[in-house]
């Protein structure tokens, strides 16, 4: 039996443990799910749920079953989702590669040369770590795009999560639909034949 | 079906069939500087050897060009990543190494510009030329003189040799990548005498631990993206099967019919044929 005692530390460590405290915290985080709206589902706008039927229309066929439509218009949501999903990924990898791009780690290990260099009795710095630590910060060329996509892993992978499951809700609402469609075309063949 | 603006610009900008008809399921993802003709053949290509059998396959299809773009893109990436920091060292090497006869040439070029523009006006024309080449020839007199003008304008002369040798070992990398004979026999030349190969500064290059957190997030998304068009050529490939199955049963009941229809009625009190 856990004691009085690991109950209320348990509680007390949850309320620590449920995100920002601050009124200015808990508005960026209300935030966060609108920054891709990424997690907002296909059918809440309005301009997707257009696609998403005119594209379920396309692979249901001319003549489909209500059965077949609702599962067509399954695989149009996925693929339409996931059509956002690289949108949105492809848009902030040319946002970022369009502007200047400065390596965060670079920064910090120029910030900490150009810091000990202003302390009164600053230590030799070598020739090359001056060099660094004044070079021009932006980024050029495939260093660019590489150090991009090396350190905004966080906001990458996020992306990638939602591709993930794009794919896997695609995956299984094509096969229920090709299922669907075989039973179809088994049961009209048996129609003929009694015929 | 996706109407958005990047499609419509496929559209419109007469591209090949099938790049237009996968335009409908998003836009080509392009980045700066790719080459759209090369996505279009991509999309030519995969549709002609996978023949899309309805518009699911199409979505498939248009994934698994997506993807192979994108695995095209983390490879060409890498490489770039790691020539560019390979020739690097080559260039660094070369700028250690270099012997004063490969460079003094540029070293009195580099004098000439600089003693130009301050050597008094009353000598002759050719004369920051002729000073510059008696002191890459290491005369005495040419070299003190040269000092002197140089200590004038607050400039020494290893700072000139450094730019003229860092100028010469420039030059000399960017001719080895465009594989002169010469060049490529001197620079091989070099690296052996330094008992160094290109191998070994590939292999340094490699072991910098910036350029190889580079590679492995690159490979990580070639895998990604490759496990990725990998399940979707799965996919087509079970689709196919499936579609296979069902038309082999058709077929066969169908022939099975057929054989009922054709089955002659046995003849009243005789054989059928």
């Amino acid at each position: 039996l856990t004691s009085a005692r690991k109950v209320r530390a348990n509680r007390a460590n949850a309320r620590a443990s449920t995100g920002p405290q601050t009124t200015r915290g808990r508005a960026r985080a209300a935030r966060n799910a609108l920054r891709h709206a990424l997690s907002l589902p296909v059918g809440s706008i309005p301009a997707l749920s257009e696609e998403v039927e005119a594209l379920a229309r396309e692979i249901a066929g001319p003549g489909a079953n209500a059965a077949t439509r609702d599962l067509a218009r399954r695989v149009a949501e996925a693929q339409i989702d996931l059509r956002r999903v690289r949108d949105a990924r492809h848009q902030f990898l040319s946002d970022t590669l369009s502007q200047g791009y400065y390596s965060y780690a670079k920064m910090r290990m120029k910030v900490k040369i150009l810091r000990a260099l202003l302390l009164p009795n600053s230590p030799d710095i070598s020739m090359d770590a001056l060099e660094f630590a004044t070079s021009n910060p932006s980024l050029e060329g495939p260093d660019k795009l590489a150090t991009i996509l090396l350190e905004e892993t966080k906001e990458l992978l996020a992306m990638d999560r939602y591709e993930r499951r794009a794919l896997s809700r695609r995956k299984f609402a094509v096969r229920a639909f090709d299922e669907a469609r075989a039973r179809t075309a088994t049961m009209g063949l048996n129609v003929t034949r009694t015929r | 079906m996706s109407t958005n603006s990047k499609g419509t610009e496929i559209a419109a900008a007469g591209v090949s069939g099938p790049a237009r008809r996968l335009s409908l399921f998003g836009p080509r993802l392009l980045l700066e500087g790719e080459d759209g003709a090369a996505y279009d053949e991509l999309v030519g290509r995969i549709c002609a050897a996978v023949r899309p059998a309805d518009v699911i396959d199409e979505i498939f299809i248009a994934d698994i060009v997506a993807l192979e773009w994108e695995i095209l893109r983390w490879r060409r990436l890498k490489l770039s990543l790691i020539r560019t920091r390979a020739l690097q060292a080559l260039q660094d090497f070369l700028h250690r190494t270099l012997d004063y006869d490969l460079y003094s040439g540029h070293f009195a070029e580099r004098l000439t510009e600089i003693l130009q523009d301050n050597v008094p006006e009353d000598r002759p024309e050719d004369f920051a030329q002729t000073l510059a080449h008696a002191c890459a020839r290491n005369e005495s007199d040419a070299v003190d003189q040269v000092i002197e003008i140089l200590g004038g304008i607050d400039r020494d002369m290893d700072a000139v040799l450094d730019g003229a040798r860092a100028h010469k070992a420039e030059e000399l990398v960017q001719q080895y990548v465009r594989h002169e004979p010469d060049v490529v026999t001197l620079v091989n030349q070099l690296l052996a005498n330094a008992g160094e190969s290109i191998d070994d500064l590939m292999a340094d290059t490699l072991r910098n631990s910036s350029l190889l957190n580079y590679v492995e997030r690159l490979d990580r998304l070639a895998t990604i993206a490759e496990s990725r068009r990998n399940a979707s050529l799965r996919e087509i490939d079970r689709r196919r099967a499936v579609l296979g199955q069902t038309l082999r049963r058709s077929v066969q009941e169908i022939e099975d019919d057929a054989d009922g229809v054709l089955e002659l009625p046995a003849a009243e009190g005789g054989n059928a044929a």
